[in-house]
Protein backbone atom coordinates (compact mmCIF):
# COMPACT_ATOMS: atom_id res chain seq x y z
CA UNK A 1 0.00 0.00 0.00
CA UNK A 2 1.49 3.00 -1.22
CA UNK A 3 0.52 6.13 1.28
CA UNK A 4 1.56 8.93 -1.07
CA UNK A 5 -0.46 7.85 -4.38
CA UNK A 6 -3.68 7.75 -2.04
CA UNK A 7 -2.58 11.39 -0.82
CA UNK A 8 -2.45 12.45 -4.01
CA UNK A 9 -6.08 10.99 -5.37
CA UNK A 10 -7.39 12.17 -2.32
CA UNK A 11 -5.78 16.08 -3.17
CA UNK A 12 -6.75 15.51 -6.53
CA UNK A 13 -10.45 14.93 -5.32
CA UNK A 14 -10.84 17.95 -2.84
CA UNK A 15 -9.43 19.96 -5.51
CA UNK A 16 -11.91 18.98 -7.83
CA UNK A 17 -15.07 19.01 -5.60
CA UNK A 18 -13.62 22.56 -4.72
CA UNK A 19 -13.73 23.62 -8.79
CA UNK A 20 -16.67 21.63 -9.18
CA UNK A 21 -18.83 23.41 -6.73
CA UNK A 22 -17.37 26.93 -8.17
CA UNK A 23 -17.76 26.25 -11.39
CA UNK A 24 -21.57 24.40 -11.67
CA UNK A 25 -19.58 21.71 -13.71
CA UNK A 26 -21.86 19.24 -14.52
CA UNK A 27 -20.84 16.17 -18.04
CA UNK A 28 -24.87 15.43 -18.46
CA UNK A 29 -26.40 19.22 -17.93
CA UNK A 30 -24.01 20.98 -20.78
CA UNK A 31 -25.85 18.89 -23.42
CA UNK A 32 -28.98 19.22 -21.36
CA UNK A 33 -29.28 23.23 -21.58
CA UNK A 34 -28.25 23.17 -24.57
CA UNK A 35 -31.19 21.61 -25.94
CA UNK A 36 -33.63 23.12 -23.64
CA UNK A 37 -32.41 27.08 -23.42
CA UNK A 38 -29.51 27.34 -25.29
CA UNK A 39 -26.89 27.82 -22.92
CA UNK A 40 -23.93 27.12 -24.07
CA UNK A 41 -21.51 27.77 -20.94
CA UNK A 42 -21.74 24.36 -19.42
CA UNK A 43 -21.57 22.63 -22.90
CA UNK A 44 -18.19 24.81 -23.52
CA UNK A 45 -16.70 23.56 -20.57
CA UNK A 46 -16.92 19.41 -22.05
CA UNK A 47 -15.40 20.51 -24.82
CA UNK A 48 -12.24 22.41 -23.43
CA UNK A 49 -11.88 18.96 -20.91
CA UNK A 50 -12.11 16.54 -23.72
CA UNK A 51 -10.04 18.79 -26.10
CA UNK A 52 -7.28 19.76 -23.10
CA UNK A 53 -7.31 15.58 -22.71
CA UNK A 54 -6.88 14.96 -26.22
CA UNK A 55 -4.17 17.42 -27.00
CA UNK A 56 -2.19 16.25 -24.27
CA UNK A 57 -2.39 13.34 -24.78
CA UNK A 58 -1.48 13.44 -28.20
CA UNK A 59 1.73 15.26 -27.50
CA UNK A 60 2.76 12.96 -24.48
CA UNK A 61 1.96 9.79 -26.37
CA UNK A 62 4.17 11.33 -29.52
CA UNK A 63 6.87 11.88 -27.14
CA UNK A 64 6.69 8.41 -25.68
CA UNK A 65 6.37 9.52 -21.91
CA UNK A 66 2.51 8.16 -21.35
CA UNK A 67 2.49 4.64 -22.80
CA UNK A 68 -0.73 3.58 -25.11
CA UNK A 69 -1.49 -0.14 -25.64
CA UNK A 70 -2.20 -0.22 -21.94
CA UNK A 71 -5.52 -1.60 -21.07
CA UNK A 72 -7.87 0.90 -20.37
CA UNK A 73 -10.60 -1.10 -18.20
CA UNK A 74 -10.92 -3.13 -15.02
CA UNK A 75 -9.91 -6.81 -14.88
CA UNK A 76 -12.23 -8.11 -17.37
CA UNK A 77 -11.10 -6.61 -20.47
CA UNK A 78 -7.73 -6.60 -19.04
CA UNK A 79 -7.54 -10.73 -19.69
CA UNK A 80 -8.47 -10.32 -22.86
CA UNK A 81 -6.24 -7.49 -24.01
CA UNK A 82 -3.04 -9.42 -22.20
CA UNK A 83 -3.72 -12.47 -24.70
CA UNK A 84 -4.09 -10.20 -27.76
CA UNK A 85 -1.16 -8.71 -26.67
CA UNK A 86 1.14 -11.67 -25.68
CA UNK A 87 -0.31 -12.55 -28.98
CA UNK A 88 1.41 -9.93 -31.33
CA UNK A 89 -2.51 -8.79 -32.18
CA UNK A 90 -2.79 -5.25 -30.54
CA UNK A 91 -6.33 -5.12 -31.60
CA UNK A 92 -8.18 -2.74 -29.28
CA UNK A 93 -5.61 -0.06 -29.93
CA UNK A 94 -5.39 -0.28 -34.21
CA UNK A 95 -6.01 2.87 -35.87
CA UNK A 96 -9.78 3.13 -38.21
CA UNK A 97 -7.93 3.93 -41.10
CA UNK A 98 -4.43 2.61 -42.45
CA UNK A 99 -2.99 -0.35 -41.47
CA UNK A 100 -3.95 -2.71 -38.89
CA UNK A 101 -7.28 -5.08 -38.60
CA UNK A 102 -9.49 -2.15 -39.32
CA UNK A 103 -13.15 -1.81 -38.19
CA UNK A 104 -14.57 -4.92 -38.30
CA UNK A 105 -12.18 -6.03 -35.42
CA UNK A 106 -13.62 -3.40 -33.12
CA UNK A 107 -16.97 -5.03 -33.66
CA UNK A 108 -18.27 -6.88 -30.56
CA UNK A 109 -20.29 -6.83 -27.38
CA UNK A 110 -18.88 -4.38 -25.81
CA UNK A 111 -19.05 -1.92 -28.39
CA UNK A 112 -22.81 -2.52 -27.97
CA UNK A 113 -22.85 -2.64 -24.35
CA UNK A 114 -20.77 0.80 -24.36
CA UNK A 115 -23.41 2.32 -26.60
CA UNK A 116 -26.24 1.39 -24.51
CA UNK A 117 -25.09 1.82 -21.34
CA UNK A 118 -24.34 5.05 -22.34
CA UNK A 119 -27.58 6.29 -23.56
CA UNK A 120 -29.36 4.33 -20.42
CA UNK A 121 -26.52 6.60 -18.04
CA UNK A 122 -27.61 9.67 -20.27
CA UNK A 123 -31.38 9.17 -20.08
CA UNK A 124 -31.52 8.46 -16.21
CA UNK A 125 -29.00 11.36 -15.46
CA UNK A 126 -31.02 13.95 -17.70
CA UNK A 127 -34.41 12.71 -14.93
CA UNK A 128 -31.95 13.21 -12.18
CA UNK A 129 -30.41 16.46 -13.18
CA UNK A 130 -27.09 15.99 -13.06
CA UNK A 131 -24.47 13.45 -14.04
CA UNK A 132 -22.57 11.82 -11.04
CA UNK A 133 -19.73 14.19 -10.42
CA UNK A 134 -22.53 16.88 -9.96
CA UNK A 135 -24.84 14.85 -7.71
CA UNK A 136 -21.75 14.30 -5.24
CA UNK A 137 -21.28 18.29 -5.40
CA UNK A 138 -25.18 18.72 -4.90
CA UNK A 139 -24.89 16.16 -1.54
CA UNK A 140 -21.90 18.08 0.22
CA UNK A 141 -24.23 21.51 -0.63
CA UNK A 142 -27.02 19.49 1.70
CA UNK A 143 -29.27 18.29 -0.80
CA UNK A 144 -31.04 15.44 0.58
CA UNK A 145 -32.40 14.11 -2.99
CA UNK A 146 -28.55 13.43 -3.84
CA UNK A 147 -27.91 12.11 -0.34
CA UNK A 148 -30.31 9.10 -1.01
CA UNK A 149 -28.99 8.63 -4.96
CA UNK A 150 -25.65 8.41 -3.62
CA UNK A 151 -27.36 5.37 -1.01
CA UNK A 152 -28.11 3.96 -3.71
CA UNK A 153 -24.84 4.56 -5.71
CA UNK A 154 -23.16 3.05 -2.97
CA UNK A 155 -25.77 -0.12 -2.19
CA UNK A 156 -25.54 -1.18 -5.78
CA UNK A 157 -21.65 -1.96 -5.47
CA UNK A 158 -22.41 -4.86 -2.94
CA UNK A 159 -25.49 -5.93 -4.55
CA UNK A 160 -23.91 -6.40 -7.94
CA UNK A 161 -20.54 -8.04 -6.58
CA UNK A 162 -23.09 -10.56 -4.35
CA UNK A 163 -25.91 -11.06 -6.73
CA UNK A 164 -25.81 -10.06 -10.18
CA UNK A 165 -22.01 -9.80 -11.00
CA UNK A 166 -22.51 -13.76 -12.27
CA UNK A 167 -24.91 -13.07 -14.43
CA UNK A 168 -23.89 -9.84 -15.99
CA UNK A 169 -20.25 -10.65 -16.59
CA UNK A 170 -21.84 -12.98 -19.46
CA UNK A 171 -22.45 -10.06 -21.22
CA UNK A 172 -19.03 -9.02 -22.11
CA UNK B 1 -17.01 36.76 1.55
CA UNK B 2 -17.26 38.41 -1.59
CA UNK B 3 -18.58 35.79 -4.17
CA UNK B 4 -16.08 33.83 -6.86
CA UNK B 5 -17.35 31.64 -9.33
CA UNK B 6 -15.66 30.09 -11.99
CA UNK B 7 -15.91 29.47 -15.70
CA UNK B 8 -16.52 25.69 -16.85
CA UNK B 9 -13.92 26.18 -19.38
CA UNK B 10 -11.66 26.84 -16.89
CA UNK B 11 -12.71 24.10 -14.65
CA UNK B 12 -11.90 21.88 -18.11
CA UNK B 13 -8.19 23.38 -18.78
CA UNK B 14 -7.47 22.61 -15.11
CA UNK B 15 -9.14 19.27 -14.50
CA UNK B 16 -8.24 18.46 -17.87
CA UNK B 17 -4.02 18.91 -17.48
CA UNK B 18 -4.42 17.73 -13.92
CA UNK B 19 -5.60 14.58 -14.68
CA UNK B 20 -3.29 13.75 -17.64
CA UNK B 21 -0.12 14.90 -15.59
CA UNK B 22 -1.04 13.41 -12.40
CA UNK B 23 -1.35 10.05 -14.28
CA UNK B 24 2.42 10.80 -15.84
CA UNK B 25 4.11 12.03 -12.80
CA UNK B 26 2.99 9.54 -10.45
CA UNK B 27 2.75 6.36 -12.53
CA UNK B 28 -0.95 5.90 -12.12
CA UNK B 29 -1.95 2.83 -14.18
CA UNK B 30 -2.76 0.23 -15.16
CA UNK B 31 -5.62 0.84 -15.99
CA UNK B 32 -4.93 4.01 -18.00
CA UNK B 33 -7.18 6.93 -17.40
CA UNK B 34 -7.92 6.50 -13.92
CA UNK B 35 -6.78 9.30 -12.42
CA UNK B 36 -10.43 10.30 -12.00
CA UNK B 37 -13.44 7.82 -12.04
CA UNK B 38 -16.47 8.50 -9.32
CA UNK B 39 -18.00 4.90 -10.41
CA UNK B 40 -14.23 2.87 -10.44
CA UNK B 41 -12.84 4.29 -7.68
CA UNK B 42 -15.84 4.28 -5.22
CA UNK B 43 -16.74 0.25 -6.64
CA UNK B 44 -12.62 -0.13 -5.60
CA UNK B 45 -13.01 1.69 -2.43
CA UNK B 46 -16.25 -0.31 -1.11
CA UNK B 47 -14.23 -3.66 -2.48
CA UNK B 48 -11.37 -3.58 -0.62
CA UNK B 49 -12.96 -3.03 2.73
CA UNK B 50 -14.99 -5.82 2.08
CA UNK B 51 -12.54 -7.97 0.99
CA UNK B 52 -10.14 -7.11 4.02
CA UNK B 53 -13.34 -7.82 6.63
CA UNK B 54 -15.14 -10.70 4.89
CA UNK B 55 -11.82 -12.34 3.45
CA UNK B 56 -13.64 -12.67 -0.43
CA UNK B 57 -12.64 -11.66 -3.36
CA UNK B 58 -14.63 -9.12 -5.69
CA UNK B 59 -12.84 -7.51 -8.64
CA UNK B 60 -10.80 -4.34 -8.00
CA UNK B 61 -8.34 -3.25 -10.68
CA UNK B 62 -4.21 -3.51 -10.61
CA UNK B 63 -4.04 0.56 -9.31
CA UNK B 64 -5.97 -0.44 -6.61
CA UNK B 65 -4.06 -3.33 -4.97
CA UNK B 66 -1.46 -0.42 -3.76
CA UNK B 67 -3.65 2.47 -3.52
CA UNK B 68 -6.43 3.42 -1.16
CA UNK B 69 -9.09 4.70 -3.75
CA UNK B 70 -10.77 8.03 -1.71
CA UNK B 71 -12.01 10.30 -4.40
CA UNK B 72 -15.16 10.07 -3.83
CA UNK B 73 -14.95 11.04 -0.40
CA UNK B 74 -12.90 13.67 -1.21
CA UNK B 75 -15.14 15.20 -4.12
CA UNK B 76 -17.64 15.22 -1.44
CA UNK B 77 -15.17 17.00 1.57
CA UNK B 78 -13.89 19.18 -1.52
CA UNK B 79 -17.54 20.33 -2.40
CA UNK B 80 -18.64 20.78 1.33
CA UNK B 81 -15.61 23.00 2.23
CA UNK B 82 -16.41 25.29 -1.26
CA UNK B 83 -19.91 25.50 0.22
CA UNK B 84 -18.97 26.53 3.37
CA UNK B 85 -15.99 29.19 2.83
CA UNK B 86 -18.80 30.72 -0.12
CA UNK B 87 -22.04 30.30 2.14
CA UNK B 88 -23.91 27.97 -0.03
CA UNK B 89 -24.45 25.04 2.34
CA UNK B 90 -28.18 25.19 3.11
CA UNK B 91 -30.58 22.18 3.23
CA UNK B 92 -33.35 21.27 0.77
CA UNK B 93 -35.71 18.64 1.17
CA UNK B 94 -36.50 15.87 -0.50
CA UNK B 95 -39.06 15.21 -3.15
CA UNK B 96 -38.61 12.22 -4.75
CA UNK B 97 -36.64 9.47 -1.93
CA UNK B 98 -37.46 6.24 -3.96
CA UNK B 99 -37.01 7.37 -7.09
CA UNK B 100 -33.75 9.15 -6.89
CA UNK B 101 -32.64 5.81 -5.02
CA UNK B 102 -33.33 3.85 -8.23
CA UNK B 103 -31.68 5.62 -10.24
CA UNK B 104 -28.21 5.92 -8.33
CA UNK B 105 -28.44 1.91 -8.36
CA UNK B 106 -28.91 1.74 -11.57
CA UNK B 107 -26.14 4.07 -12.90
CA UNK B 108 -23.97 2.22 -10.44
CA UNK B 109 -24.66 -0.98 -11.93
CA UNK B 110 -24.60 0.39 -15.95
CA UNK B 111 -20.99 2.55 -14.81
CA UNK B 112 -19.62 -0.54 -13.77
CA UNK B 113 -20.67 -2.66 -16.24
CA UNK B 114 -19.11 0.23 -18.92
CA UNK B 115 -16.23 0.99 -16.76
CA UNK B 116 -16.75 4.77 -16.32
CA UNK B 117 -18.95 7.17 -14.39
CA UNK B 118 -19.69 9.96 -17.19
CA UNK B 119 -16.41 11.83 -16.23
CA UNK B 120 -14.04 8.89 -17.05
CA UNK B 121 -16.12 8.20 -20.27
CA UNK B 122 -15.12 11.75 -21.15
CA UNK B 123 -11.49 11.11 -20.12
CA UNK B 124 -11.09 8.02 -22.13
CA UNK B 125 -12.70 9.70 -25.15
CA UNK B 126 -9.89 12.60 -25.35
CA UNK B 127 -7.12 9.41 -24.47
CA UNK B 128 -8.24 8.10 -27.93
CA UNK B 129 -10.35 5.13 -26.68
CA UNK B 130 -12.72 4.16 -29.27
CA UNK B 131 -15.50 2.54 -26.47
CA UNK B 132 -15.32 5.39 -24.99
CA UNK B 133 -16.00 7.59 -27.65
CA UNK B 134 -19.07 5.21 -28.58
CA UNK B 135 -20.24 5.64 -24.47
CA UNK B 136 -20.29 9.24 -25.05
CA UNK B 137 -22.25 9.21 -28.24
CA UNK B 138 -24.86 7.11 -26.11
CA UNK B 139 -24.62 9.62 -23.68
CA UNK B 140 -25.53 12.51 -26.29
CA UNK B 141 -28.11 10.09 -27.40
CA UNK B 142 -30.01 9.72 -24.35
CA UNK B 143 -29.59 13.14 -22.96
CA UNK B 144 -31.50 13.71 -26.51
CA UNK B 145 -34.11 11.86 -25.81
CA UNK B 146 -34.45 12.34 -22.26
CA UNK B 147 -35.12 16.31 -22.66
CA UNK B 148 -37.45 14.87 -25.37
CA UNK B 149 -39.29 13.23 -22.93
CA UNK B 150 -39.06 15.93 -20.23
CA UNK B 151 -40.43 18.34 -23.11
CA UNK B 152 -43.38 15.94 -23.44
CA UNK B 153 -44.18 15.73 -19.69
CA UNK B 154 -44.19 19.15 -19.00
CA UNK B 155 -46.53 19.92 -22.06
CA UNK B 156 -49.06 17.21 -20.67
CA UNK B 157 -48.77 18.59 -17.17
CA UNK B 158 -49.63 21.94 -18.73
CA UNK B 159 -52.36 20.94 -20.92
CA UNK B 160 -54.03 19.43 -17.83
Amino acid sequence: MKIYISIVLGVIGIIVGFLAQRSRMCFVAGFRDYLLVRDKELLLGLFTFLVTIWMLTSILYSMNILKKGIPEYGDIVVRSQVEIAMNGLNVKHTKLFGDGPGISSLLNNFLIISLCGGWLMGILSTFVGGCVLRQHVLFAQGNIDSFYYLIGFYCAVLVYYNFLAKFLVTLY
Amino acid sequence: MRRWYLKPWLFGIIAGCMFVFAEVIFNLYPPTAYTFCLTCHARDFINTIVNLLFKTNYQITFLARRVLMTTSLCVMAGAFIAARIFNEFRFKRSTHPILFFLTGFIIMITGIIIFGCPTRIVIRSGYGDVYGIVALTGIFIGILNGTTMLKLLSKAKFSD
